[in-house]
């Protein structure tokens, strides 16, 4: 078990950077998921951690130890790959005991490991296949057993559920949990599905064009993102976001006014400098902090669109009178009939013209 | 219903009476070479029309080996075939490897020359080399001669790169992670994915090696030292030679291949046809 | 991808080692060759005394005229045929499809000297299969190996037998990769299939067309062994003789290396231009 830190960790492919000075600190024990839209540069940090990729700029640290010019095999990580990367001609025992056996590892610790390894996952059944004869979720707990093998200090996770269905995913989900309060190991997993991001992990580190956008555990990015990035990535539906302009401001905060809604007035309470009268925001307000009429701050008239019923909620896609889209999640009892509603805002998020969150 | 399914009958004999008479007059010399093979020469040389095979075989390929030590010739043959395709299905899939799968100094350079001189005549290279093994490596008839040269054709690297370079990734990287060394990643990992590829490069390696003509002719031309094409062409124009013999070693340098090429028919296509795809 | 500079080069160093000895270093050698007068020892640099010679040599413009001759003909007969081939073998109404293509692919597995010794046999003046069977039919024997004309036509044939079903699997291989539902599209639109294989096949198959016609262009270019052992070194008279020949005789019969070597680099030009030719016509439209 170790801690892993980047300092100031950058990745170029000759002038073109695709991971620009990452600052990130792993606790030991800790489950890290790197979040982020594809192309963000998740995985190359990940590889990087790996040693399956050069490290362009910083230092990467594992264990206390700097290990920028260690072979991958020498850092004491193990890696679950979005394709499993199980070996076809292998049987699965071979699969998982390949790299001990190659490394000259006593045949009997092996034996050992490969059946403990095993044992976790519930595969001792499968050990004679070949990965073809196996399911999308037993080629997973192959490819997961065979990194519990390496018994490594760091277990990385290279998108590993994406090439499994919804149902499956969510098992797998909770395997995965199930497996880090087991070994306790620190663990450091890639996804772009915020999903998976919030449930799984102990912090998040969303990513965007290679910039870290925001640290933090799962609730604390829901609550309080940073900025319009985070905000809109994480939750499900995600964050709406209104244009707005400041009507007034005062010690305590602003007012908002809503494009095209001169009536719908916000007033947000600020602690920071609050911006200039009439410069332009955005407001973030969530599908589930929409209320019925009257019970928030403000008042907005939508029309709605169409309604997806999901059994105890539903979601009204609708459109302000601006002609913004908006999503608003209600109970399934209080659907309205009406073609047009007043929703009320409960709570919101107030974002500057450059995306940073005004606090 | 009827109307569309008589159209195709028409059609499908339509194809097959073409097709029928192209694919008999293909196999026409085939055929004959069985034929000659088992006729006496006087058989041969005779002024009937013979389409069926006699039972003269065996005194053919005595007449043959009295000619020219063609059993001699076939083991020379058959080892050289042999080395040859082990040799250059281990050389080029290992080159094949390293331009598919490291990032390194000077990668682009060397796949710039293969590529830019694999349209080259032979012909432009049979002099230096045979000045080189003749003269200055003293090496002309034997077996070195006959197998190392060759080995520079580069098809089988470019076909191995790009075989290697389809398959994934994250299986080679998987095993760098577990520590597995380079070379055993290489031997234990990615040649037993490749079977079928290089099965398809050691069939057309072994195929040129077996009927290589014009070199063997040049670097190894004492008795003894011949390969079996290379013997047979002697007999060819001479008078007092045996026909039938010829027939006999042709047919002795043919079947066999043709034995190999309905067996493995599919990777057989698949190397010829690899060339295209690069 | 991490660089790694002395593992790539350990996996590339014995084939690398070989292919600049064997391929490399000659190809420049033999370049520098042509410019020297071989016939004297030592040998000395004379730019002007292989390719002057070659400039006004017979012999050479005879076995280029041969060379080009065959060339022209054979190399679009083939493909042509080779195109019906791969057509035919295509076709969801073949029945026993693997009898034919043994038969057409058959020959690929067949060496030169195996097969231009049956070809001498079967085209014999007075004992020839062949002539057997035009007198059977009341056309006249025809003198293969006299008479130049039919010379070269036999050494087209034989080339075109031993090579057609060759370019088929490669053009077989190329139409089997179009995806089948663009011809069940041009069937829904009530498009011909003779309309089908001009409008979609061909211009989908070009690059590959244009591959093995060049290929088949290189190859013939070099021919050597027809018509040293068919046509009995070229005959008759030069009649038969082509660059691969001259080369041969000049390089390794009277040991003019020099000169054979402006020969071979003449066929190397030949390539080039016709490489270049090919990556014209198949270059990658914007």
């Amino acid at each position: 078990m170790a801690p892993v830190t980047l300092n100031n960790v950058a990745k170029r492919f000759g002038a073109f950077e695709v991971v620009h000075g990452a600052n990130i600190d792993i606790k030991d024990g800790e489950f890290v998921v790197f979040v982020g839209p594809s192309g963000c540069g998740k995985s190359t940090l990940l590889r990087m951690i790996a040693g399956l990729e050069d490290i362009s700029g910083g230092e990467i640290a594992i264990g206390g130890k700097v290990v920028n010019d260690v072979e991958p095999a020498d850092r004491g990580i193990a890696m679950v790959f979005q394709s499993y990367a199980l070996y076809p001609h292998m049987s699965v025992e071979q699969n998982l005991s390949f790299g001990l056996r190659m490394t000259g590892n006593p045949k009997a610790d092996t034996d050992r490991r490969v059946k403990r390894a095993a044992e976790i996952l519930r595969i001792s059944e499968l050990m004679d296949r070949r990965p073809k004869k196996l399911s999308g979720g037993q080629r997973q707990r192959v490819a997961i057993g065979r990194a519990i093998v390496r018994e490594p200090q760091v277990f990385l996770f290279d998108e590993p559920l994406s090439n499994l269905d919804a149902e499956l995913r969510v098992q797998m989900r909770v395997e995965i949990s199930r497996l880090h309060k087991e070994l306790g190991t620190t663990m450091v997993y890639v996804t772009h599905d915020q999903t998976e991001a919030m449930t799984l992990a102990d912090r998040i580190v969303v990513l965007r064009a290679g910039h870290i956008e925001q640290i933090g555990p799962p609730l604390e990015l829901y609550e309080n993102p940073d900025n319009l990035f985070v905000a809109g990535f994480v939750g499900s539906p995600k964050m709406n976001f209104i244009k707005g302009r400041i009507v007034g401001r005062d010690a305590r905060g602003v007012l908002v006014e809503l494009a095209g809604q001169e009536k719908t007035r916000i007033t947000q309470p600020l602690t920071g400098t609050a911006p200039e009268v009439g410069s332009k925001v955005i407001v973030g307000v969530r599908p589930e902090h929409f209320g019925d009429a009257g019970e928030g701050d403000a008042d907005l008239v939508v029309g709605i669109d169409v309604i997806e019923h999901l059994g105890g909620t539903s979601f009204l896609y609708a459109r302000t009178v601006h002609g913004e889209d908006v999503v608003i999640q209600r109970d399934a009892a209080k659907v309205p009939e009406t073609p047009e509603i007043t929703a009320s805002i409960r709570k919101s998020y107030l974002f500057d013209d450059k995306g940073l969150r005004l606090r | 219903m009827s109307s569309l399914s008589s159209a195709r009958l028409r059609r499908s004999i339509a194809l097959h009476l073409f097709l029928t008479p192209l694919a008999l007059i293909w196999l026409f010399p085939l055929w004959m070479m069985v034929v000659f093979s088992t006729m006496p020469d006087n058989g041969i040389f005779s002024p009937g029309i013979e389409l069926l095979p006699h039972g003269n075989f065996l005194d053919n390929f005595h007449n043959l080996q009295r000619d020219t030590d063609f059993v001699g010739a076939i083991l020379i043959s058959v080892s050289v075939a042999v080395t040859y395709t082990v040799l250059s299905v281990l050389l080029t899939s290992m080159a094949g490897w390293a331009l598919a799968r490291y990032k390194f100094f000077g990668k682009g350079v060397v796949v710039a020359i293969i590529l830019g001189t694999i349209t080259l005549p032979y012909a432009v290279v049979l002099i230096p080399q045979f000045i080189m093994v003749a003269r200055d490596f003293q090496l002309a008839n034997t077996w070195v001669a006959l197998i190392v040269p060759p080995l520079f054709n580069s098809l089988g690297v470019l076909f191995m790169r790009q075989s290697f370079s389809m398959m994934p990734d994250d299986l080679f990287d998987a095993a760098r992670v577990e520590g597995v060394k380079e070379w055993r990643i290489f031997l234990f990992v990615a040649l037993p994915l490749a079977r079928p590829m290089l099965a398809a490069l050691a069939i057309i390696l072994f195929l040129a090696s077996w009927n290589n003509y014009l070199w063997p002719l040049l670097i190894n031309s004492q008795p003894g030292s011949m390969t079996a094409p290379v013997a047979l062409g002697t007999l060819i124009g001479l008078t007092k030679v045996s026909w039938g013999g010829i027939m006999a070693g042709a047919v002795m340098l043919t079947v066999p291949m043709l034995i190999v090429f309905v067996l493995l028919q599919r990777h057989f296509i698949a190397g010829i046809a690899a060339g295209a795809v690069k | 991808m991490r660089n790694r500079n002395a593992t790539a080069y350990r996996f590339l160093a014995p084939y690398l080692l070989i292919f600049s000895v064997f391929w490399v270093w000659p190809i420049i050698s033999s370049f520098m060759i042509s410019f020297q007068a071989t016939r004297t020892v030592p040998w000395r640099f004379a730019p002007g005394f292989n390719w002057g010679r070659l400039i006004g040599d017979p012999a050479f413009f005879n076995a280029l005229k041969n060379t080009l001759l065959i060339l022209v003909i054979q190399v679009p007969v083939m493909i042509a045929l080779a195109m019906v081939m791969a057509v035919l073998l295509n076709s969801p109404l073949l029945k026993a499809r693997g009898l034919y293509r043994f038969a057409f692919f058959a020959p690929v597995v067949v060496g030169e000297v195996a097969y231009s010794a049956v070809f001498r046999l079967m085209f014999s003046l007075d004992f020839g299969i062949v002539n057997k069977l035009l007198n059977s039919i009341g056309l006249p024997k025809i003198d293969w190996f006299s008479n130049v004309t039919p010379a070269m036509a036999l050494i087209m044939i034989a080339v075109t037998w031993r090579w057609a079903g060759y370019n088929a699997i490669i053009l077989l291989a190329g139409m089997q990769s179009i995806p089948e539902d663009v011809y069940e599209a041009a069937t829904l639109d009530r498009v011909s299939k003779l309309k089908q294989f001009f409008y979609i096949t061909v211009p989908l198959l070009k690059p590959v067309i244009v591959f093995c016609t060049v290929l088949s262009i290189i190859g013939t270019m070099q021919l050597f062994t027809e018509p040293f052992l068919i046509t009995e070194r070229g005959g008759p008279g030069g009649g038969t003789e082509t660059l691969g020949l001259l080369l041969y005789r000049q390089g390794f019969r009277s040991l003019n290396f020099g000169y054979a070597s402006a020969v071979a680099y003449t066929m190397a030009a030949l390539a080039i231009a016709i490489t270049l030719v090919q990556l014209w016509l198949t270059r990658e439209k914007q």
